[in-house]
């Protein structure tokens, strides 16, 4: 009879686990476990749930990890709950009822930190397999950030029947991480490793890092059986590594010149500290002398002199050890990791060189039309720099009345060409006609025009920077890998910079303007009786390169700020651009900027903590190729260009 | 005596009289004498100005007499006001600190106290070492010898460098740019040793002089500028009337002429612009202890272009339109800046000529280049002559 | 006659262009010479390779008794040996007096300390002073060079020349915008200078090279086309050619 009680209740169990539809009656038979889980007594919990299958149990682990599962104290059913003051809005864990009660006769399940882990897992287990990929990509997700090794039996499960292509690589991606850092049999892990050596991506670096992850010990002697990374010279930093062995009790500590000095200090007797007079002891061996003195006497602990601690450091060895004792693994995580390294490199480069050549095409925006003025006409304007800020307010101005972004972006460009077009014609007209024979002159002159330009646009938009927002398809990066990125402004930038380029040449070697630009730069004299009208041509000029200077301006308002001063940052850079790359030229120019641009993103990658260093050295070196190349990179020959 | 140095430079002669008529003057009515008729702060604001009259002579042989348009003149000025300063604020904090050290019972060691100088000095910018370009700071006679070796040395490198490859006009304008803006740059990094933007400060207050009232300290030292003035004057002209003066002009005039002529273009040129910077690290070295701090900014390209702009509205080319020229737009521009112009109000808009100035200025400039080339000293040329 | 200047075998070219194309020439010490030839025969470009202006591709420059190499000498020092050169538009310095021009030219100590301490001395003066006759200016030391007339400027250039004692003169185009009593004059100043160096004008004036009465070079395209007296090249059917065929085209 009692055989057969117990068979049945055996039968009754495994029926209710086996067949039973419903939650609720699961958890009541581990009722205990589930009210006071402990993360030895849990396991069972999950056992049973994993094996039941039922949808809903999803729902009930992250309430149950997130502390919203309550217990009625009298039914012992367990419910969703939500907190509202006094009130709890319950759900029916099965049926999804939602009921409002008062929290009296309800408790909290607060499971801890150790069975929430457990909870996690399983949880992972279930959402791997979800039927919403969303709940797939997030558990995935979870799995990146916190790897173990428990997960990788759950991975390789749920490989089964994803039918999601990207998830399906995603989890081929992870059990291959898993693999390398977890997998059971050395080959396998090894075969993993080496997958990894062709993956730049960050997440492969970390998989690797970690398996190379070292520890800092201490001996007598080198140990045998340990994976041993690497043997510290400890002569680099005698302090750092003394206190170490104090740390561990290996060694007595070290007496710093402060603890010399209070010591003798609580320690003067009649003016005196060991027998020393108080006024001898301006030194440090002095002080040292005395304090050894007290030492002898018993007064203070024994001092440890610079010999001492190279002599201690002698006797022991600091070395660091892999956390992972098979030498096997290791290494080949080494070698990955080399050449991912190698790929990393190659790619920064590649990124540097395409920073730098959006570097390039700022300056080439900004000095291109500094480059007319000043190549073709042989004018210097100082105020160059304000018609780019002029550009960016116009920018700025229009972005008020205009709120979107991308017809205001439009309307910009050429009413900042108009506007600067004008301000360089005035210009050209009232100041600089009259001084085309005294350079030096025109280089005061504009000057006077540019600290007025600038005190003027204070004035008015005040010393506050303006934002100048872009729209918003130019906003983010075009991501190639996790190394290499560029942000789409820059793009358009350098599209903006090869348009110009375009537009340039075309104007300069196609066009009647061109020509007459030419031949009025050539031989003023010669063009004036072909029929040119030189001062209309010179005003054209001037204007044409001034209102390219205010299309640069709001170019390069869109990703600098834009203030009154804005001009005058590009305007030494600008003219070193025109004179690197050699004046008169266009191709001049784009080499200028080209060197100008790459070399100081070159510098800034070897000195990358401070780029007012670079842009010191940068400027040095320009100072020195001039030397070299007095007339820049591409030098016009022959009698013409010496005068 | 036809023939003397005097007898064909009256004008050295007159400024030398006026020069030593207002010092006499200031002297009498500062408060220093008891006087008090001049504040403090205006004798330092003139003292400021002598010093700057003084870089602008040198300024004005090296453009207006040789033709060198440089815009680097400022950065030389800067580092004599560095020299100095470096060893103004060790000194000083050396005695502070050796002050506060004394009261120990158990002496300080001279790595403490130079750990707690250090720590003064640097603790602004995160650090206590002392930079390798400190080694002589505590060495006044050191520092002086910099305020004249450094510009000098610079100038004769860079001028070498440049002059050797025949950089001119507006190309060697923008390569000195380039080098005081590399400078700047490079002084305004924290670690460049001396003390990035912050710049030293304090200079004001000379070491161990903490009983000499700031009265007598700024006539003292509005007194050595005077007297450097007077010495830079008869220097430079000296140097321009002599053959040399006519070599550096016929080059400013035709450079490849003088070059047929056999002379070496460059030596003249190196010599003048190196000489220069001498006189305008010395301005410098004058000036910051008036104007009691200095800072990386006072470096910036544009302080040279002004400088440029007060010779050129004094009027190049004669050395008092230079010295007129620097002291009557940097005293009208603190008066202006100072508030001391009044606002006009338009009725729809009040000009506030602290906002205005430098558009008043930038405009004026642009009108004294086109219309008056030959600046102030070019109008007092012609009333002298007529009279 | 000793050869003071030896060019041989000197080409320079201008991207591409050959200004100078494979040119000798043997000057003699004294000898006056006209150096003659169309527009862009190269006669600018020939004064500035031996005046050290521009550096030649190739051949050999050999300068005055020790027969020293003159390329990539300096300007200045190229000056310092004794070559002086006159430049077609008159370039003296407008901003200074007479006497200091001629001062500034006289052989002297070129250092830069050496000037800055010069005193004037009494030789020095004298010599000036005898120069400044010669080229008619006397009465004008006082005066600043820019308000002078053009030929008296011309006068002045020839004057500092002469003042630097050079042992080879090169004059370039010196009778242009003169009157023809001016012209007669500078004619003179030339022969006497002459006398006792040699002196290469480079001129476009066939009258007034006819005046010089001195051996003529021919320069056409770089080189060398026909040397001998006026009269002799002038008879030249190449000269005539490169001077004629030119005008028939022009016309």
């Amino acid at each position: 009879m009692r055989r057969l009680f117990l068979s049945l209740a055996w039968l009754m169990a495994f029926a209710t686990s086996a067949f039973a539809q419903d939650l609720q009656s699961i958890l009541q038979t581990h009722a205990e476990e589930v009210a006071k889980p402990s993360r030895n007594s849990v396991g069972v919990v999950m056992d049973d749930l994993v094996a039941s299958g039922l949808p809903q149990t999803t729902a009930f682990l992250e309430q149950w990890a997130e502390r919203n599962i309550w217990q009625n104290d009298e039914t012992g059913s367990f419910f969703i709950g939500i907190e509202d003051g006094d009130d709890l809005t319950l759900t029916d864990i099965d049926s999804g009822e939602e009921t409002s009660v008062s929290a009296d006769g309800y408790s909290q399940l607060r499971p801890n930190g150790g069975v929430r882990r457990v909870i996690g897992t399983a949880l992972v287990q279930f959402q791997l397999s979800d039927p919403d990929p969303e709940r797939r990509l997030s558990a995935l997700e979870s799995i990146g950030r916190r790897a173990d090794a428990s997960q990788l039996p759950l991975l390789i499960a749920s490989l089964e029947g994803e039918d999601d292509a990207a998830i399906r690589a995603r989890k081929e991606q992870l059990i291959n991480f898993l693999t390398a850092r977890f997998g059971e049999n050395t080959d396998d892990r090894i075969a993993a490793i080496n997958s990894l050596s062709k993956d730049t991506s960050v997440e492969a670096r970390a998989v690797l890092n970690q398996i190379l992850a070292t520890e800092v010990k201490i001996a007598d002697a080198l140990p045998q059986d340990d994976n041993v990374a690497d043997v510290i010279n400890t002569l680099s930093d005698h302090t750092a590594y003394y206190a170490q062995l104090v740390d561990a009790d290996l060694a007595p500590a070290m007496v710093s010149s402060g603890d010399v000095l209070a010591a003798l200090e609580a320690n003067v007797v009649e003016g005196r500290v060991g027998g020393i007079p108080l006024a001898q002891l301006n030194s440090e061996d002095a002080r040292n002398a005395a304090y050894v003195e007290l030492a002898a006497a018993g007064t203070v602990p024994p001092l440890v002199t610079a010999d001492d601690v190279t002599a201690t450091l002698d006797d022991f060895y600091f070395y660091s050890a892999y956390d992972e004792p098979d030498a096997a693994i290791t290494d080949a995580a080494r070698a990955a990791l080399d050449s991912v390294e190698t790929r990393v490199g190659w790619s920064q480069f590649l990124d540097l060189s395409l920073d730098g050549l959006s570097l390039a095409s700022i300056y080439f925006l900004a000095a291109i039309g500094l480059a007319i003025t000043f190549g073709q006409m042989g004018v210097i304007n100082m105020a160059h720099g304000e018609f780019i800020m002029m550009g960016a307010y116009t920018g700025y101005v229009v972005q008020l009345f205009v709120p979107d972004y991308t017809i205001s972006l439009l309307i910009a460009l050429p009413l900042a060409f108009a506007v600067t077009f004008g301000a360089g014609v005035a210009m050209e007209r009232l100041v600089i006609r009259h001084l085309y024979h005294r350079p030096l002159e025109t280089l005061l002159a504009t000057f006077g025009i540019s600290i007025a330009l600038q005190q003027i646009a204070k004035n008015i938009f005040g010393t506050q920077a303006r934002p100048l927002t872009s729209p918003e398809w130019l906003s983010g990066a075009l991501v190639i890998s996790d190394v290499i990125q560029i942000s789409y402004i820059r793009i358009a930038i350098f599209v903006l910079a090869l348009i110009f380029l375009c537009v340039l040449l075309y104007i300069l070697k196609r066009t009647r303007l061109g020509l007459e630009v030419r031949a009025v730069t050539q031989n003023p004299g010669m063009a004036a009786s072909m029929g040119i009208n030189p001062d209309r041509i010179n005003m054209m000029t001037f204007g044409l390169g001034s209102g390219i200077a205010g299309v640069a301006g709001v170019s390069i308002g869109l990703y600098a700020q834009v203030t009154s001063e804005m001009g005058a940052n590009y305007i030494v850079q600008s003219f070193m651009t025109v004179v690197v790359g050699g004046v008169g030229s266009v191709f001049g120019t784009l080499a200028g900027a080209g060197l100008i641009g790459f070399l100081q993103k070159g510098i800034e990658w070897l000195n990358p903590s401070n780029t007012l260093a670079a842009q010191t050295y940068m400027i040095l070196f320009i100072i020195l190729f001039i030397q070299f190349r007095p007339k820049g990179i591409v030098a016009l020959k022959g009698r013409a260009a010496a005068d | 005596m036809k023939n003397t140095f005097i007898a064909r430079n009256p004008s050295v002669l007159w400024f030398l009289a006026a020069l030593g008529l207002f010092t006499a003057l200031v002297t009498i009515a500062s408060e220093a004498t008891g006087a008090g008729l001049i504040s403090t702060s205006f004798v330092k604001t003139l003292g400021k100005t002598l010093c700057l009259c003084l870089i602008a002579i040198a300024m004005d042989v090296v453009w207006g007499y040789c033709g060198i348009l440089s815009l680097g003149h400022f950065a030389f000025f800067g580092i004599g006001g560095y020299s100095i300063g470096m060893w103004l604020m060790y000194a000083r904090t050396e005695i502070i600190v050796t002050e506060s050290l004394a009261g120990r019972t158990i002496p300080a060691t001279p790595q403490e106290v130079s750990d707690a100088i250090g720590n003064q000095i640097f603790g602004v910018v995160g650090s206590s070492e002392f930079p390798l370009i400190w080694a002589f700071a505590d060495s006044f006679w050191m520092q002086m010898a910099f305020v004249i070796l450094i510009p000098g040395l610079l100038a004769l490198v860079f001028g070498w460098l440049a002059f050797r490859s025949r950089v001119t006009g507006v190309y060697l304008s923008i390569l000195t740019q380039a080098m005081t803006l590399a400078l700047a740059l490079y002084l305004f990094q924290n670690d460049s040793g001396l003390r990035g933007n912050n710049g030293l400060s304090g200079l004001q207050n000379l070491p161990g002089m903490d009983d000499v009232s700031q009265a007598t300290v700024s006539l003292a030292f509005f007194l050595a500028s005077a007297a450097a003035l007077a010495l830079g004057y008869l220097l430079f002209a000296w140097i321009t009337d002599s053959k040399l003066g006519n070599i550096i002009q016929a080059i400013r005039d035709d450079e490849a002429r003088v070059r047929f002529l056999g002379y070496h273009v460059e030596s003249y040129k190196l010599f003048v612009f190196t000489i220069t910077a001498i006189i305008a690290g010395i301005a410098g070295a004058l000036y910051y202890p008036q104007a009691g701090i200095i800072n990386p900014a006072e470096i910036a390209p544009i302080a040279s272009i002004y400088l440029a702009v007060w010779v050129a509205i004094g009027g190049r080319g004669r050395l008092y339109g230079a010295v007129l020229g620097a002291a009557f737009v940097s005293l009208l521009s603190s008066w202006f800046t100072g508030g001391g112009a009044p606002n006009i109000n338009l009725g729809f808009y009040t000009v506030q000529w602290v906002d205005w100035w430098l558009v008043l200025l930038g405009l004026s400039f642009v009108l004294v280049t086109l219309y008056a080339p030959k600046g102030i000293g070019g109008l007092f040329d012609k009333l002298v002559r007529k009279s | 006659m000793i050869s003071l200047l030896e060019m041989s075998g000197v080409s320079v070219s201008f991207d591409g262009f050959r200004a100078i194309n494979n040119l000798s020439l043997q000057i003699g010490q004294p000898e006056l010479r006209a150096v003659i030839g169309p527009n862009g025969a190269g006669k600018t470009t020939f004064m500035d390779i031996i005046t050290g202006k521009t550096k030649p591709d190739e051949g050999t420059i050999l300068f005055g008794e020790d027969n020293l190499s003159l390329i990539g000498k300096s300007e200045s020092e190229i000056a310092r040996l004794g070559i002086g050169r006159k430049f077609q538009k008159p370039t003296v310095f407008e901003a200074q007096t007479v006497r200091e021009n001629l001062a500034m030219a006289l052989k002297n100590p070129r250092g830069p300390f050496s000037v800055l301490f010069y005193r004037k001395s009494a030789d020095s003066s004298a010599r000036l002073e005898e120069i400044a006759d010669e080229i008619n200016l006397t009465d004008h030391l006082t005066r600043p060079a820019g308000e002078l007339s053009h030929g008296q400027k011309q006068w002045l250039e020839i004057g500092m020349l002469l003042a630097q004692d050079p042992q080879l003169l090169l004059v370039d185009e010196p009778a242009a915008g003169m009157t023809a009593q001016e012209r007669e004059q500078t004619t003179d100043i030339l022969k006497k200078a002459a006398e006792t160096r040699a002196v290469i004008v480079v001129e476009h004036d066939m009258e007034f090279v006819r005046r010089l009465d001195c051996k003529v070079t021919v320069l056409h395209e770089g080189s060398s086309l026909a040397e001998g007296t006026l009269d002799h090249v002038t008879s030249d059917p190449t000269v005539i050619d490169v001077y004629l065929g030119r005008a028939d085209a022009r016309t």
